[in-house]
């Protein structure tokens, strides 16, 4: 019951989120100034060819209005077209293109960060102090304080242009050829993996510590259980609680923030279309892609919440 | 020293790989055919679109985005095309005659095969610019059109066009720039209607569409059946868009493209050190400057803006925020339209602290003035205001200060005339009629500060009944000479336009005009 009970509400509360996001960045996009007409007639646009475009697209419609019938349209399951930043194509169409690329590149990067911290936040936790512990920490802090479009361009001047080992430019999405894909999002993937590493690391090392002093743990190795044995299942499954939920954080950051990282190497993804429908204005796609981003940070975070509860089921109580 | 100072006006200064695509500037049609013998055949252009993300249409006569363009004039043609030395050449049309003032009459090229295989003849044309003209289109090259009173098709082969007066501009809005005067098929639209067709569009280029992923690239294929023999030499086009320009270095510089439609002006130097890789520069058909808010103060004092500008040393801010890739100016006509240019500097846009004081004098606000300028961006754009605001508040002691918008709330108050200043330009435009005319012309088509002279109106409507250039160019000076004294604006600068390629790429011949998309034909991969 307890755990059927504390679904629900997360998923109302989901879905709450939800409207509420969607009317609030509708009513933001709105309101700042600018014009999508001004972003699709160009330099030559007349008063009057301006004023024929809002006709046409309903924006000469108040503000509510055109809320109103853009989530009508949304509930029929119909996300419109694209009215400033690719004239006409359905927005369905533009996010099959651009989602999958921003996923596999975010779960790309995802996994390097897991294995680099892994790797790292244990072995410094386990060699506290020491100077595997040193150097693991100065690199994490290397890697969460460099700028990520400075360190892209670090990672294509050397494994691109110097050593060329990966295209300095444009990525193979995974539906044309997943190999491609693997070759062409190494170096986006860990320019964006790099950061993510440095915070993850941190935060296992700094919990693995925390927890190795718990009584309980004490008490364990007390009982003469064997170290490994006492890491892996008094230590290791506690100090991974927050870590899952910082991972969770992480994925706002993959599915918005990596815009710099998917210009930078050509990567057709979500982060660029959002940006470019907010400058030119193309009020449809920006909506689609924050109700896409809203949906998926929502479900994400649903899904730490409930990994972690039965990681820790007192959560649910 | 400036590129126009130096070399010429409109010449071109190539820095590598100069003289072979110079020779071929002036190559037309049949020259071509001879020429192509030692020519490779085959292979794909990549060809990036370098600066922009975004391309709204394919159909032209809709399009308003120069980046619309610059792709879309890979599949099409027009009547008449601008060659390298920025003189109106045939395209479609064979040749041309005005039996008088009010008509411009056009022979077209026989046996010209649309993608779609139908033949194009006057039918298309006339069908194509009454749907620019045609208020139903909504283009917004209308405007430039709705001089034409009716056009006539004596046969397949002739088109006949009646202005309502004298208009000499024209002609050059029937070249395949900027103006959506692109030839269409008729038969291609009517089947497919207008969404599909500017998704898909059938034109007589040297390219037919083949796919267009929006914000990342649009394809093309070589059309079997082009009109200019031999030609393209290419298989395919690809016309990637490469938004942020240092990608851009980074993509020519990794093989990830051959050729780009510019060249970020700080890495200019060091990319014309590379051995791989050819820049070409020319002063480029655009024009940077300060609009005033003439109807408020403080910008309602021609005494305080003569002061401002007396100020601006624009030879500093070619140099720190163009790295010296372009020129100051002294009126609104690009150097690249020759005979439209006032070469001799203008008094009034030199920089003289001295001069600049006395006209702060005689006006009625003094040092200490406050006034916002907008701009926008991060890069050479906000740069250079910057530049202007620390040089005016120091030499005049006024209190400028600098608001950084973003570019498409910039350009809807720049357009309804609400700030005080702001940092802009005209870019892309190659008729000298779009520049003193349309902005300083009482009911000019983009004079939004309001600007009015009853003497430059006249100036200007003469130069638009004027058919001998070089007398046009003279009255559009004269024209220029009295908008200066005024000062509408802060006169600044203008600046090159750059292409690069790497070492694969053979025939490519830069164009003042940059249309980009149909200056694919005579280019191969050597």
């Amino acid at each position: 019951m307890g755990f059927l009970w504390y679904l629900t509400i997360r998923i109302g509360g989901a879905l709450a989120t939800i409207a509420a996001g969607s009317f609030l960045i509708f009513l933001i996009m709105h309101l700042a100034p600018g014009d999508p007409a001004l972003a699709v007639l160009g330099e030559s646009a007349t008063t009057e060819t301006i004023a024929a475009y809002r006709a046409e697209h309903g924006l000469d419609e108040p503000v509510l209005v055109q809320f109103v019938i853009w989530a009508k349209m949304v509930l029929q399951g119909d996300l419109g077209k694209s009215i400033a930043l690719a004239g006409k194509f359905p927005i369905s169409d533009l996010l099959v293109t651009r989602l999958p690329n921003t996923i596999f590149i975010g779960l790309y990067g995802l996994v390097i960060a897991l294995v680099i911290s892994l790797i790292a936040g244990t072995a410094a936790a386990l060699r506290q102090g020491k100077l595997v512990d040193t150097v693991a920490t100065g690199v994490a802090v290397l890697g969460i304080s460099m700028p990520d479009f400075w360190f892209s361009y670090v990672l294509i001047l050397f494994f691109a242009l110097s050593l060329d080992w990966f295209p300095s430019y444009g990525f193979t999405p995974p539906g044309e050829s997943l190999i491609g894909a693997f070759h062409s999002g190494f170096l986006p993937a860990l320019a964006i993996a790099a950061p993510m590493a440095g915070v993850f690391a941190r935060i296992l090392r700094a919990s693995l510590v925390e927890t190795a002093r718990r009584e309980y743990v004490t008490a364990a190795r007390s009982y003469g259980f064997a170290a490994p044995f006492v890491f892996i299942h008094y230590v290791f499954r506690n100090a991974i609680i927050p870590f899952v939920t910082v991972l969770g954080l992480q994925v706002r950051y993959l599915l918005g923030g990596v815009v710099i990282i998917e210009r930078v190497f050509g990567i057709a993804g979500m982060g660029s279309l959002i940006v470019d429908g907010a400058f030119a204005r193309d009020y449809p796609v920006v909506q689609a892609c924050a109700l896409t981003f809203l949906a998926i940070v929502l479900s994400v975070n649903l899904i730490v919440d409930i990994v972690c509860a039965l990681l820790d089921p007192r959560r649910t109580r | 020293m400036t590129i126009h100072d130096s070399n010429g006006v409109g010449r071109r200064s190539f820095l590598k790989g100069a003289a072979a695509a110079g020779g071929m500037a002036v190559v037309t049609g049949p020259m071509l055919s001879r020429v192509a013998l030692g020519q490779t055949r085959g292979g794909t252009l990549r060809a990036a679109l370098l600066g922009f993300g975004v391309v709204n249409t394919l159909d032209p006569q809709k399009a308003g985005l120069n980046s619309d363009f610059f792709v879309l004039n890979t599949m099409f043609n027009s009547l008449v095309k601008f060659d390298g030395n920025m003189k109106i050449v045939p395209d479609l049309a064979e040749s041309w005659t005005n039996p008088n003032p009010t008509t411009y009459e056009f022979k077209l090229r026989k046996g010209v095969k649309f993608h779609d295989g139908n033949e194009m003849t006057s039918d298309d044309v006339k069908f194509t610019i009454e749907r620019v003209a045609a208020e139903a289109t909504k283009s917004p090259n209308r405007a430039k059109f709705t001089v034409i009173d009716k056009i006539e098709t004596p046969d397949k082969y002739a088109i006949r066009f009646v202005t309502k007066t004298p208009f000499v501009p024209l002609l050059s809005f029937f070249t395949n720039t900027t103006t959506g005067s692109q030839i269409i098929s008729r038969k291609a639209l009517e089947k497919m209607g207008d969404e599909a067709f500017g998704k898909a569009p059938v034109g007589t280029g040297a390219f037919k569409f083949k796919e267009w992923k929006p914000g990342e690239k649009v394809s093309f294929v070589a059309h079997k059946e082009y009109f200019e023999q031999g030609l393209p030499y290419l298989d395919a086009v690809d016309i990637p868009l490469i938004p942020e320009e240092s990608s851009g270095i980074t993509a020519i510089l990794g093989g990830q493209i051959d050729i780009a439609s510019t060249a970020p002006f700080a890495d200019v130097p060091k990319l014309q050190q590379d051995p791989n890789i050819t820049v070409s520069k020319m002063p480029g058909l655009n024009f940077r400057f300060i609009q005033l808010n003439i109807q408020k103060p403080p910008f309602d004092d021609v005494h305080f803006r003569r002061a401002l500008s007396l100020a601006t040393n624009r030879e500093a801010i070619v140099a720190a925020a163009l790295f010296g890739e372009g020129s100051p100016m002294w009126g609104a006509t690009p150097p690249a339209i020759a005979w439209a240019y006032e070469k001799k500097p203008r008094e009034l846009c030199v920089f003289n602290p001295e001069r600049a004081k006395a006209e702060l004098a005689k006006s009625k606000y003094k040092a200490g003035t406050e006034a916002q300028v907008i701009t926008w961006g991060s890069s050479w754009w906000k740069r250079w205001t910057e530049i202007f605001v620390a040089q005016v508040n120091q030499v005049l002691g006024v209190k400028f200060t600098l608001d950084v918008m973003e570019p498409n709330a910039a350009f809807s108050r720049f357009r309804a005339n609400d700030m005080q200043a702001q940092a802009t330009g005209w870019i892309a435009r190659v008729e000298a009629d779009e520049y003193v005319p349309e902005i300083f012309r009482t009911d000019g088509s983009r004079n939004f500060n309001k600007y009015s002279n009853p003497e430059v109106d006249k100036l200007v409507d003469a130069s638009r009944q004027e058919f001998d250039q070089a007398k046009r160019g003279e009255l559009l000076k004269k024209a220029e000479d009295l908008v200066v004294e005024d000062m509408p604006m802060i006169f600044t600068m203008n600046n090159n336009a750059h292409n690069m390629w790497n070492k694969k790429v053979k025939g490519f011949v830069p164009l003042p005009s940059q249309s980009f998309g149909n200056q694919f034909p005579p280019v191969n991969l050597g």
